[in-house]
């Protein structure tokens, strides 16, 4: 995977380029708005990452003027403010995804990876396969080693989310925004008690585990084979 | 208004008394001293032409009737009274001896101004005038006053209302401009065009109103700042443990650590929630970047979320959702007052308890839990930030934040949450601020 990313604080960007090389993918920085437009013309990239706040411009200005010119990378803004709003301008103005800094870096790769596998089509199969794990997204059925397993409609949900960023981390953040909608972690413990059912149902019958909790981040889906 | 027409009336009506009384005291000066020239001359007369001449010139002057003076009355008489020539037929109640003077009357209605005099040691005159008929011109001056004053009045009352409608419209548009209350409107009363008292005051309102604001400003800079500056360590440190747990996975602290990281989640989540709240009440009653919200699709997908929470903390959960309920606003931030209901009935509900939540439109969001309840006391201190007086429980912990946030998004959006008269088990309504006003 290959990412821009703009962003004036150099202490910031060396930080990036660590975690994004760990992760044994690509990674272009520049410092500035202007050279961060010119080098998303010039170069195909499969990701943006844009800080909002640039010393000689808005990240705001510059998504608007990389939508108008027709390019159509996935962005990721990242901003200081965290705000609703804030996030609601950035939706607007053409982003893809908003990450309030600071931000845990497994946070910021689970989403770079999110927008790129949205981008590159994967979810929009009618089967997605996984290990053990099918997922049909029209007829809205899961299967296990061929097996059915019957899923409410809101667990289908979260089964497809999973199989959509299968083999990755997905964190509670991620869960909480794309499956049911919210920007924050609510005090009851839905997304506990949700991953729960699916796991018991996903699990159940079968000797290996489905879902592995990755502490205080999130959850990844497993290939569902015995060892 | 109307009292300035009638201070005008009585006024007017004081001034026409007064030339009344100057007009009838000068005509009476007048016919005095016509009555004493009068005499003075007949008494010439006699002096110089004898009883004969002046009763001939006695009945000249009966013979002719003045046009713009009051008639004159003469009588000559002998000393004991007996008329000898003149149109009078009684000697009246006036000492011709002094020279007396008076008013006496001629006839029946008639009065006049009279003097009497001894011209020779038996004969006596007396002269009489009646008083021009002044009638015509007092009935005029009247008239005048009556007029004019009317018209004077008419203007008056009309300048007072017009005044008055001047300044309630200046009112109003003060009042309107504090109630919008933003930047150039209270500019424009900071600096009014042509000012008058009631600019002078609204000036200054205005202007105390802009440093209050500014004063406001700059605390919700600062303690934004304070909670974002606090925030960002805190995330550094999380990371710092999060590293210490990948590192090395048999870490004996472990636990200890991942407890430590749910702490830290806490304070950023309070952080933040102190942040949300701060921004939405700098937001109420601001409409900008509202949009109609879903109002009914998003309580439903949150009760739905909520559902298998409450199935395994053995609550019965029920709710009953409108549907096509639209509340313009921000989605995430009405979603976060349902949550938070939420969150604090799942919290104190007592166990096999059933929550409630019910949507109307309107809209009216009636959220239900059968715990211990709110006592009467705590009701308004419940949405204070930082209150936590009903955790007595030491397992239930929360932020003291989650209901003053949910206060503070309600009202950014106009509307209303309280606590509704119930116990045991705590009832929260969400309802347009009008409504609630009413109840």
């Amino acid at each position: 995977m290959k990412i821009l990313y703009v962003e004036d604080d150099p202490r910031a960007a060396r930080e990036m380029e660590d975690i994004v090389r760990r992760e044994g993918d690509t990674i272009a920085v520049e410092t500035n708005g202007a050279d961060g437009l010119k080098r998303a013309g010039l170069e195909s990239f499969d990701v943006i990452v844009m800080d909002r706040m640039l010393g000689d411009a808005d990240g705001l200005d510059i998504v608007r003027r990389l939508r108008g010119s027709a390019i159509s990378t996935p962005i990721l803004m990242l901003s200081a403010l965290g705000r609703t709003s804030e996030r609601a301008e950035g939706l607007e103005a053409g982003a893809d995804d908003y990450l309030a800094k600071p931000f845990e870096a497994i946070e910021l790769v689970a989403r770079v990876r999110a927008l790129h596998r949205r981008a590159s089509g994967r979810e929009h199969s009618a089967v997605i396969l996984f290990g053990a794990f099918e997922c049909h997204v029209k007829a809205r059925t899961a299967f296990r080693d061929n097996r059915h397993i019957p899923l409410s409609p809101r667990e289908f949900e979260l089964f497809r989310y999973f199989m959509e960023n299968a083999g990755e981390v997905v964190t509670r953040e991620m869960l909480l925004r794309d499956v049911w909608n919210m920007s924050f972690d609510p005090q009851t413990n839905v997304v506990d008690v949700n991953i729960g059912r699916l796991r018991r149902k996903l699990e159940e019958g079968f000797d290996s585990p489905a879902l592995e909790t990755v502490w205080g981040t999130g959850y990844r889906l497993l290939q569902g084979r015995g060892q | 208004m109307l009292l300035s027409a009638v201070l005008s009336a009585v006024l007017l009506a004081g001034l026409w008394w007064i030339t009344d009384q100057t007009i009838r005291d000068s005509f009476g000066a007048s016919a005095r001293e016509g009555v004493d020239v009068d005499l003075t001359g007949l008494v010439d007369i006699y002096a110089s032409g004898g009883q004969a001449e002046l009763e001939q010139r006695i009945a000249d002057r009966l013979a002719m009737v003045p046009i713009d003076a009051g008639r004159a009355h003469y009588l000559l008489a002998d000393r004991s009274g007996n008329p000898i020539a003149g149109d009078l037929a009684r000697w009246p109640d006036l000492d011709p001896q002094i020279s007396e003077s008076g008013m006496i009357a001629i006839g029946s209605r008639t009065h006049a101004y009279a003097r009497a005099t001894l011209i020779s040691e038996d004969l006596a005159l007396l002269v009489a005038h009646e008083p021009p008929d002044r009638a015509f011109l007092l009935t005029r001056v009247g008239l005048v006053f009556l007029l004019g004053g009317a018209v004077f009045v008419g203007c008056i009352a009309l300048f007072a209302q017009v005044a008055n409608v001047r300044v309630r419209a200046k009112v109003a548009r003060v009042g309107e401009a504090f109630r919008r209350s933003d930047e150039p409107a209270l500019d424009r009363l900071a600096a009014p065009e042509r000012p008058d008292e009631i600019d002078q005051i609204a000036s200054q309102a205005s202007q105390a109103v802009k440093r209050a604001r500014q004063l406001m400003l700059a605390y919700r800079e600062t303690s934004e700042q304070i909670a974002h500056e606090i925030r960002t360590p805190l995330m550094h440190l999380d990371s710092r443990i999060q590293k210490a747990i990948a590192q090395d996975p048999a870490l004996a602290a472990r636990a200890n650590l991942v407890e430590a990281r749910g702490d830290i989640k806490r304070l950023v989540a309070m952080l933040e929630a102190l942040l949300d709240i701060a921004s939405s009440k700098a937001q109420t009653g601001d409409t900008r970047g509202m949009k109609p919200v879903d109002f009914s699709a998003s309580v439903r997908q949150i009760c739905e979320l909520y559902q298998d929470s409450a199935d395994e903390a053995g609550y019965r959960f029920e709710w009953d959702v409108a549907g096509g309920v639209i509340v313009p606003g921000d989605e995430a931030q009405l979603g976060r007052i349902v949550t938070n209901l939420l969150d604090n009935a799942f919290k104190y509900n007592r166990p096999g308890g059933a929550i409630r939540v019910t949507l109307e439109p309107g809209p009216r969001l009636v959220v239900t839990d059968e715990g211990p309840g709110i006592a009467q006391a705590e009701r308004e201190k419940v949405f204070e930030r930082f209150y936590r007086g009903r955790d007595t429980d030491p397992d239930i912990q929360g932020s003291g934040m989650g209901l003053a946030l949910a206060r503070a998004i309600a009202e950014r959006h106009q509307l209303s949450l309280r606590v509704a008269p119930t116990h045991p088990g705590a009832t929260f309504i969400l309802a347009p601020a009008a409504d609630m006003r009413d109840a």
